[in-house]
């Protein structure tokens, strides 16, 4: 058995677009289900009473059903549905979204939730209205709390930018799956499409803690 | 814009076979990754260093890698290496077996760090030796922080399942894809599918959450 890592170099910018896919697939879907999980565990927790029952809903769908799924059938149903066409980036980033803003609104509900409910109190008794503890005690709070939690969803959200590729959103495993069926020598793309990602992902993780440690006294009280 | 949902029930045959699978692959990998994720954790925990290096490389490699990758990996990968002809079934459950091995290790290992070293330090002062201390005060609490993350591994596994679609095991997510393919029946077939994995999937998330509730411990 021989390998020969020279078809890297020779697809090497076919393969560094796909990383670029992926870096800007998990960085905007990143941001997007934060955005949207925020929303959604503050209109669970302070909205109106007949939201609730919706929100929890969906949060435990999403939960349920497998993200490939969501993101086959954003991609070739909802096209069907709302009559639009959508790249397949598009609605992978909607896919993803969809799927991941459940995890991230149950994580800032577990943040604000771990902040004493005295806390809240205490805020309420000196005058400031719900709005105002929930932006100057609440959150400031939770949001160092939530931190390692984020830093995980992340490293998902990274790992599931892959199965994006069922729908052919070129990025790195669409791409090196590409490359190998070309090729015809799949060891050593897909080994060096292991290596790829776990460049990635390894220092995203590492990351996080480590930036935790250092901004942990800010979540204490 | 005429839709024919007839055609869920007249594949309804394939749709279920798919479903035994993919509990079958779910039950399969638990069975084999609970197992190899307890040798791997003591390994990392207890083993002569360069043993315990491996381990933790083993861990930080599986979790940190895309699960679709690993099973494209081992798909093509395994028949050179190993010489054998696997079915796709086989290198299915080999690639989740794999994976989620490498997170039921992480669970171990945090669930025995988590209990104070204090305790067995003062069951050793009361005269236990090191593996009555395991078994008789460790291993009880850890069970009950390792229990609840177990089922939401349990949860996540049945949805990743689905991921080995990809390299044709006929589960639930290749067979329905499969009968849109055939019908051109795309809206039916991919709602049919995603009310099935939710069906299956919701009872079992909320299971594991009131376990997670059930089980808390507090030292």
């Amino acid at each position: 058995m021989e390998f020969d890592f020279a078809v890297i170099g020779d697809n090497w910018q076919f393969l560094a677009y796909g990383v670029w896919i992926t870096i800007l697939l998990s960085a905007v879907s990143g941001f997007t289900s934060l955005a949207a999980g925020l929303v959604i565990a503050l209109l669970r927790l302070y909205g109106p009473g007949w939201l609730r029952v919706p929100c929890v809903l969906y949060i435990d769908s999403m939960r349920a059903i497998p993200v490939l799924v969501v993101l086959v059938w954003t991609f070739f149903a909802l096209p069907i549905v709302a009559g639009v066409t959508m790249s397949p980036f598009t609605a992978a980033l909607i896919g993803l979204t969809v799927h991941l803003a459940a995890y991230a609104a149950e994580i800032v509900r577990a943040g604000i939730e771990s902040v004493r409910p005295g806390q809240t109190r205490a805020a309420l008794a000196l005058g400031m209205s719900r709005a105002q503890v929930v932006r100057r005690i609440l959150l400031p709070q939770a949001i160092v709390r939530m931190l390692p939690a984020f830093g995980s969803l992340l490293s998902v959200t990274i790992k599931d930018t892959a199965i994006a590729s069922v729908i052919a959103v070129p990025e790195l495993m669409r791409q090196s799956e590409t490359v190998a069926g070309q090729s015809f020598q799949p060891i050593e793309v897909f080994s060096f499409a292991m290596l790829l990602y776990f460049l990635m992902l390894f220092p995203v993780t590492r990351g996080v803690d480590r930036f935790y440690r250092r901004v942990a006294h800010l979540g204490r009280s | 814009m005429t839709l024919d949902w007839s055609v869920v029930w007249q594949h309804r045959d394939a749709l279920i076979a798919g479903t035994a699978t993919t509990f079958l692959l779910t039950i399969a990998t638990m069975a084999i990754a609970v197992p190899c994720g307890i040798v791997v954790a003591v390994l990392r925990l207890y083993a002569w260093r360069p043993v315990r290096a491996l381990a933790t490389g083993y861990v930080e490699l599986f979790r940190n890698l895309p699960l679709i990758l690993v099973v494209y990996w081992a798909f093509y990968v395994l028949p050179i290496l190993t010489g054998l002809g696997l079915s796709p079934l086989a290198t299915g459950l080999a690639a989740l077996s794999v994976n989620v091995t490498a997170y039921n290790a992480e669970t171990f290992r945090a669930g025995i760090n988590s209990i104070r070293r204090g305790q067995v330090e003062a069951a050793m002062a009361l005269g236990m030796t090191r593996a009555q201390a395991l078994r008789r005060v460790i291993v009880p609490q850890a069970l009950r922080r390792i229990l609840p993350v177990l089922a939401s591994t349990w949860v996540s596994l049945f949805k990743d399942t689905s991921l080995v679609s990809v390299i044709a095991v006929t589960e639930l997510a290749y067979v329905s894809m499969q009968v849109r393919a055939q019908t051109f029946r795309v809206l039916e077939m991919l709602t049919a599918m995603a009310v099935l994995y939710w069906l299956l999937g919701y009872p079992q998330a909320k299971l594991a959450d009131w376990m997670q509730r059930r089980m808390k411990v507090t030292e």
